[in-house]
């Protein structure tokens, strides 16, 4: 018998549409999976067909689409109600066994064909122009035979069970989705897990199960072996498939063919009681009384209202929704696990972080709720049949739409609402009490919600397009996906990206700064737009019992009325003034660049000037530079003068001068101080060459005067901040005109650079390159200079840049501040305003020399107060050491100054460290637990003041390992003195953890130490590891030692070694000066750690 | 004068199914009634007129307005309760029937108190009316049907079928309401069930497979087949002999034994007596002669 029904199954969903559209679907977006789910992951050297990403992909796809296995799993039972045939079945002589295995077995073989897409489209995806073959490897169809059996089956058993068994013992689809997203949440559960093992074992997706597994395996294993279907990726199989069984015997047990019945009769019990009132006829005297029938602007407004706040009080009356909220506030409660971390340390609960961390765990609730609500609401009259009630009555469908609209975005706030609540709860707990309301409202009513609302019009246009609510749901998601992809493909155009980009994140210094208005403009676009396609959906809506396509589409000259026609006029004339004003602010006022052109761009600047490279350029040896800054306006006018001076042997014909490629940024005028000729041919690159009537001879000077501008109208769309901010400037000085040739402007991107015929480039030029040799960093153009640089700026903040403070002044209603270096200076350095307080403090060296104190300043936003205590620390005991150790220090003001977290980095100057809001202000540091990363950071970025203040290492191969190794090892010495042994060996173990993990992602093969290039995980985590090593081996004063000799002959100004070799330090020399001090035993371990991958 | 006029009236389904087929009809103030078998086209009819659906030709007016171009103005004086209909399970009676007065457009809050608590009262929903129409029975929602359809003292009443699931009492009630209404309106009233049509209208129509096969005041029409009806108990294998020679209207039982009645303007076969001539004789000597 039970085979009857299993074919009867099989047979009814074949006729199904739902059926071929889901696996179509599926197969669709799989052509794309492994892109679509690797999108932006860094892969390295694996191949992207090897076993572990199909099993990656696979899994997650899976995971994402549930949601199709809930509406395939959900129905069988639920179907019987629908049609109403649930009291013919359940009086048929069928054994519940056979039903239910029927049923079940049928939809879950049917389940499988639909997710067999999933490597159908892979498979075709393998195939696809843009995989290139370097990256895959041969085709192997029993790859995706056994990642779709061993990875995807288990899961779609276990989800089939569960959704089976809940619909047939609820028989309500809604509680059916709210399943998927227990299962997300399960998911999302495991992800808070600490314990790997436990974590690997209870994912449902088995996605951090396959990291587990492989995460001992290297490179060649990753690329060959399947997934062993054994350990964890077994147990986690099993878990899961046992539940599922578990979940089908609980289903068995509970239903009984009289259930439905039964479940019916408990919820109808009360009204049944007063059901036999007495009837009495007296009723029948009643007279009714006369009513007024109105139509005007007001009462289809009060319509409007009160029908919104019907739909919304019957979603709220679902259980499932209420599911859904509970889960939303739970899930903070126990997911919260990285809130901004850094280095394994996690910030402050501040609200913004909270925020972001709400908004990226809820968004999938969101998209439930807007799929499925938006269909449920979309049929909610016809799927009870109460469309023709309805119908007959004299609303107009756009006001009915209106009021589902409204009534989804009420349950939408609902749920915003318990969010933000759960969110200040989770602050409570934490003993964080600065609620900052205006962020929680800015994040969810500005952000989320507008974006919500414009996908929901589309919902709805969708539904009342294609007139099916199961085919409006998988469309409205499959729109979703396509305007994602295409948002990360590059089409970020706010009139074309759907719905508008997101707002840049939150930053309590900076707030949402110059963003907020772009953003609402863009948004206001989209809901106009979003407004059209509703009054769309409602005139094709269909009305009545016309509602094939032909009657629909005849009907909308009738359904249009005169005063919905008003409307859409004004509507229409709204959208089309925002989009011309949008189109006006960001590509008239603005130029908006696509992807394409830019990259046409850079190559075309390679080709054409790459010749000028190494042409002999002059050197600045004193720059003097006045600077008027409007952080309100976010623009500036700069006033330059480089002294510059022939360093070559040769005279020098001409002088190449680049503009900073940005639109906003003006080169207003040069001028020199001898007569030049100038050459525009490069404009396009604003790229000028000034010929000197006579050459400059070397050793002589001459003098470049410019003005340069900066000004910032209408609508910024790159994503980038830029550097001009209202609170939180922080300009470096290669904005401003720069000499020659600048290769940062060439394409980087292998792939990119082939495609243009661009030779290969490497991140750092050999070794023994002896043009590069010369150089200490990419277009540097001085050799040491001085600096003397006036900044005036608003009147609440203060500007600050290198060099000594020495004159301060107010002009009107705004602030100058003159800094000058005392000595030289690389040419490096950087411009910072804002809002700061100021902490000052003062460090003095230990050594009894009769220096004068170094004057200590951390410039830091009011609230940001949390580590100020820490960094000071790291100052001072950086200083002591490295003064000590080193070499004396070589300013008389150390300072930090933040900015705000759009980048999260610090960056050392001469005697200034810009350091971000994100990365140690805000750390919420437990001395117990965690390990003092603020300390080591700022530790880090004053070693920087000799590792690259005082000696600058040659701009090729190993450049990094001097400057940031050295600088690593440096902190390191530090904190040690600072901290336990124990909390060192933690930081190491971080440091451990980081370089296992990123060597795994980085896309080409490891290299030595001592030739790094611009790979990160060498020089900082792999470096520390190995300095660490080196002084165990050898000692820490013996490493000092060799430290010291090292910068006291290189050193940029004072270096003997340098100036006779005249040529920056590398890292052989460095590596010279360890073997120097290390024991002849000793000499060949050494020499491996420093200059071998492996050993 | 209220008067709604229906000419030329066609519409054909899908798969060359003709559900009206040129049907004519002037139906002015109180009951008229609409008799038919099922799938003759009554519902088709009914839903074009409450403007739920277009017909393919011809046109209706109702006092002169066009209901296929205007159906927004034909809505407000509209009250329509279909055939089959459903409700929200999870909503109580009084919210839903305050739901649909806002849906008509009542939206004077007092008014629209009065009406539905009016309404309740009389389709005797009132004891019941904060129970969630999920646990009505058949006849409790067929009266909530009746009261939304009521509620903004339409001109026009259409309800299809509406005993349906309805006791003997509850019926009694219901027509009560509507003849009460009808004082005032034009009520269309479309039934498979002639006693209805017999009991309540003074105007009617025999539809059947779209067209309207006779209209006319029920009382008349009995006259016009007044004694040409003949009744006679038979043997069931004899049947078909007599429907070979006789217009038969009809076979029923009687104690067990097949009656059959025909109709002739002639005198009656040997064994034929005289039969009592109601509607319903009307209705399926119609019928009859629609088949033929």
């Amino acid at each position: 018998m039970w085979y009857e029904i299993f074919k009867f199954e099989i047979k009814y969903r074949f006729r199904r549409p739902e059926t071929y559209l889901f696996f179509v679907f599926l197969m669709a977006f799989s052509i794309f999976g492994v892109d679509f789910i690797f999108q932006g992951v860094e892969t390295g050297l694996m191949k992207m067909n090897a076993p572990i990403v199909l099993g990656k992909t696979m899994g997650a796809i899976t995971g994402i689409f549930m949601i199709l296995a809930s509406m395939i799993m959900g129905m069988p039972m639920i179907r019987d109600d629908q049609y109403q045939i649930t009291p013919l079945i359940y009086t048929c002589p069928i054994k519940k066994k056979d039903l239910l295995l029927g049923r079940f077995l049928g939809s879950f073989l049917i389940l499988l064909l639909i997710f067999s897409g999933i490597p159908l489209g892979m498979m075709i995806g393998e195939f696809l122009p843009w995989h290139l073959e370097s990256e895959m490897l041969p085709f192997q169809f029993s790859t995706y035979l056994y990642t779709f059996s061993s990875i995807v089956l288990p899961t779609l058993f276990f989800g089939a069970a569960v959704f089976f068994v809940t619909g047939t013992l609820s028989r309500n689809l809604l509680v059916v989705y709210t399943q998927g997203i227990f299962i997300f949440v399960v998911f999302l559960l495991t992800k808070s897990i600490t314990n790997e093992y436990a974590q690997a074992i209870l994912d449902p997706f088995s996605l951090t199960t396959i990291t587990n597994l492989t995460k001992e395996w290297e490179i060649a294993q990753r690329n060959v072996s399947l997934l062993p279907f054994s350990g964890v990726l077994l147990v986690n199989k099993l878990f899961w498939v046992f539940v599922g069984v578990f979940v089908m015997i609980f289903g068995y047990f509970r239903f009984s063919v009289t259930t439905f019945t039964n479940a019916k009769k408990t919820s109808s019990k009360r009204s049944r009681k007063v059901n036999v009132a007495k009837q009495s006829t007296r009723n029948l005297d009643v007279i009714l009384p006369q009513v007024t029938v109105d139509d005007g602007w007001n009462a289809k407004w009060k319509q409007f209202i009160s029908m919104s706040i019907f739909y919304g009080k019957s979603l709220m009356k679902e259980t499932s929704f209420w599911a859904i909220v509970i889960c939303g506030a739970i899930i903070i409660l126990i997911n919260s696990i990285s809130l901004g971390t850094v280095y394994g340390v996690d910030s402050y609960p501040t609200t913004y972080f909270i925020v972001e961390e709400l908004q990226e765990l809820s968004m999938y609730f969101f998209i439930i709720i807007l799929l499925f609500y938006s269909g449920e609401l979309f049929w909610k009259e016809k799927s009870v049949r109460m469309h023709f009630l309805r119908d007959a009555n004299p609303i107009s469908s756009l006001i009915i739409l209106c009021s589902k609209m409204a009534g989804l975005v009420g349950v939408y706030i609902v749920l915003i609402l318990s969010l933000m609540f759960s969110g200040i709860l989770f602050q409570i707990t934490k003993g964080y009490y600065h609620f900052d309301l205006p962020v929680y409202f800015g994040g969810f009513f500005i952000e989320i919600l507008p974006l919500l609302l414009i996908y929901t019009f589309v919902a709805f246009f969708i539904q009342s397009l294609v007139n099916n609510k199961f085919l409006g749901i998988i469309l409205t998601l499959f729109f979703i996906i396509v305007m994602v992809v295409l948002e990360v493909m590059g089409y970020d155009h706010i009139l074309f990206n759907f719905g508008g980009g997101g707002l840049k994140s939150y930053s309590e210094m900076n707030g949402y700064g110059h963003f907020m208005t772009t953003y609402l403009w863009t948004k206001a676009y989209w809901i106009s737009f979003g407004m059209l396609l509703l009054i769309g959906a409602s005139l094709i809506a269909g009305r009545g019992a016309d509602i094939g396509w032909i009657n629909r589409f005849k009907q909308v000259g009738s359904v249009f009325s005169k005063k919905a026609k008003t409307l859409t006029i004004i509507i229409f004339l709204i959208f089309v003034s925002i989009g011309s004003f949008n189109f006006y602010q960001a590509n008239i006022l603005n130029e908006h660049w696509t992807s394409k052109q830019e990259n046409d761009y850079r190559a075309s600047y390679e080709k054409e000037l790459k010749q000028f490279e190494y042409l002999p350029q002059p050197k600045i040896s004193d720059a003097k530079m006045y600077m008027d800054l409007f952080p309100e306006e976010r623009a500036y006018v700069l006033k330059g003068s480089y002294m510059m001076i022939n360093e070559e042997d040769e005279p020098i014909k001409e002088i190449h001068v680049q503009k900073m490629l940005e639109s906003g940024v003006a080169l207003d005028s040069i001028h020199f101080s001898a007569e030049t000729l100038i050459d525009s041919q490069y404009h396009k690159y604003a790229y000028y060459i000034f010929s000197l009537e006579t050459p400059l001879e070397p050793g002589d000077s001459i003098v470049m005067k410019f003005d340069q501008s900066y000004t910032s109208q209408g609508f910024n769309i790159t994503s980038s901040a830029g550097s001009v901010l209202n609170n939180g400037t922080f300009i470096r000085n290669n904005e401003f005109p720069t000499l020659g040739y600048q290769d940062k402007i060439e394409l980087k991107d292998e792939t990119d650079r082939k495609t243009y015929g661009l030779a290969p480039k490497e991140s750092k030029a050999e070794i023994d390159d002896h043009q590069e040799l010369q150089r200490s960093r990419s277009g540097s153009d001085s050799k040491g200079m001085t600096l003397d640089f006036t900044i005036g700026t608003s009147a609440y903040q203060t500007a600050i840049t290198s060099g000594e403070l020495v004159k301060q002044w107010k002009e009107g209603a705004r602030n100058y501040f003159q800094y000058r270096s005392k000595q030289p200076i690389i040419d490096f350095y950087a411009v910072s305003s804002g809002n700061y307080e100021l902490l000052q403090d003062s460090w003095s060296s230990s050594d009894g020399e009769t220096t004068s104190p170094v004057l200590l300043e951390i410039y830091h936003h009011p609230r940001h107060d949390y580590n100020l205590d820490r960094m000071m620390a790291g100052m001072k005991a950086s200083l002591d050491y490295y003064s000590v150790h080193f070499a004396p220090y070589q300013y008389q003001q150390l300072r930090i100054v933040e900015f705000p977290r759009y980048e999260s980095f610090a960056q050392s100057f001469p005697n200034t460290i810009p350091f971000s809001e994100s990365i140690g202000f805000m750390l919420d540091i437990d001395d117990e637990e965690d390990v003092d990363m603020t300390f080591f950071v700022t530790a880090h970025e004053v070693a920087h003041q000799w590792w690259g203040m005082q000696l600058e290492s040659a701009n090729v191969k190993g450049r990094n390992f001097i400057l940031e190794t050295l600088s690593q090892y440096a902190a390191l010495m530090v904190f040690r003195k600072q901290y336990a042994q124990e909390k060192v060996d933690q930081l190491l173990e971080l440091q451990r953890e980081l370089y296992d993990k990123k060597r795994k992602q980085a896309s080409e093969a490891e290299v030595p130490l001592n030739l790094v290039g611009n790979e990160e995980y060498i020089y900082y985590n792999k470096g520390i590891l190995a300095m660490f090593e080196l002084q165990e081996m050898i000692g820490e004063d013996r490493v000092n030692c060799a430290l010291k000799a090292f910068i006291h002959d290189w050193n940029s100004e004072s270096g003997e070694v340098k100036w006779e070799k005249m040529r920056y330090a590398t890292s052989a020399d460095l590596i010279d000066y360890i073997l120097d001090e290390t024991p002849e035993k000793d000499r060949n371990e050494v020499l491996n750690l420093l200059t071998k991958v492996k050993r | 004068m209220d008067k709604l006029i229906i000419s030329n009236l066609s519409k054909t389904y899908k798969y060359g199914v003709k559900a009206l087929d040129n049907v004519n009809l002037e139906i002015g103030k109180g009951m008229f009634g609409l008799l038919g078998p099922n799938g003759a086209g009554k519902s088709s009819l009914m839903r074009t007129i409450a403007t739920l659906q277009e017909a393919d030709e011809g046109s209706i007016t109702l006092n002169g307005l066009d209901v296929i171009a205007h159906k927004m103005e034909v809505r407000k004086i509209l009250g329509y309760l279909p055939q089959q209909f459903g409700l929200f399970p999870k909503i109580s009676a009084i919210d839903l029937l305050d739901h649909f007065a806002i849906l008509k457009g009542i939206t004077n809050k007092i008014e629209r108190k009065e009406m539905v608590s009016a309404l309740l009262e009389k389709t005797n929903l009132y004891a019941v009316r904060k129970q969630n129409l999920g646990g009505f029975s058949g006849g409790m929602k067929q009266r909530f049907g009746i009261a939304q359809a009521l509620l903004s003292n339409p001109k026009l009443v259409i309800v299809d079928e509406p005993t349906a699931g309805l006791d003997p009492k509850e019926r009694n009630q219901f027509y009560y309401l509507l003849s009460e209404i009808g004082e005032d309106a034009i009520i269309i009233l479309s039934t498979h069930i002639v006693d209805d049509v017999k009991e309540l209208c003074t105007k009617m129509a025999i539809i059947n497979q779209g067209k309207v096969i006779l209209q006319g005041e029920p009382l008349k029409l009995i006259d016009q087949v007044k004694g040409k009806v003949y009744q006679k108990l038979v043997h069931k294998s004899e049947i078909a002999e007599y429907r070979k020679v006789h217009h038969v209207i009809n076979e029923q039982h009687y104690l067990g034994q097949p009656l059959i009645q025909i109709i002739t303007s002639l005198d009656p076969p040997d064994g034929f007596t005289p039969s009592q001539v109601g509607l319903e004789e009307v209705y399926f000597s119609q019928l009859i002669q629609a088949h033929k």
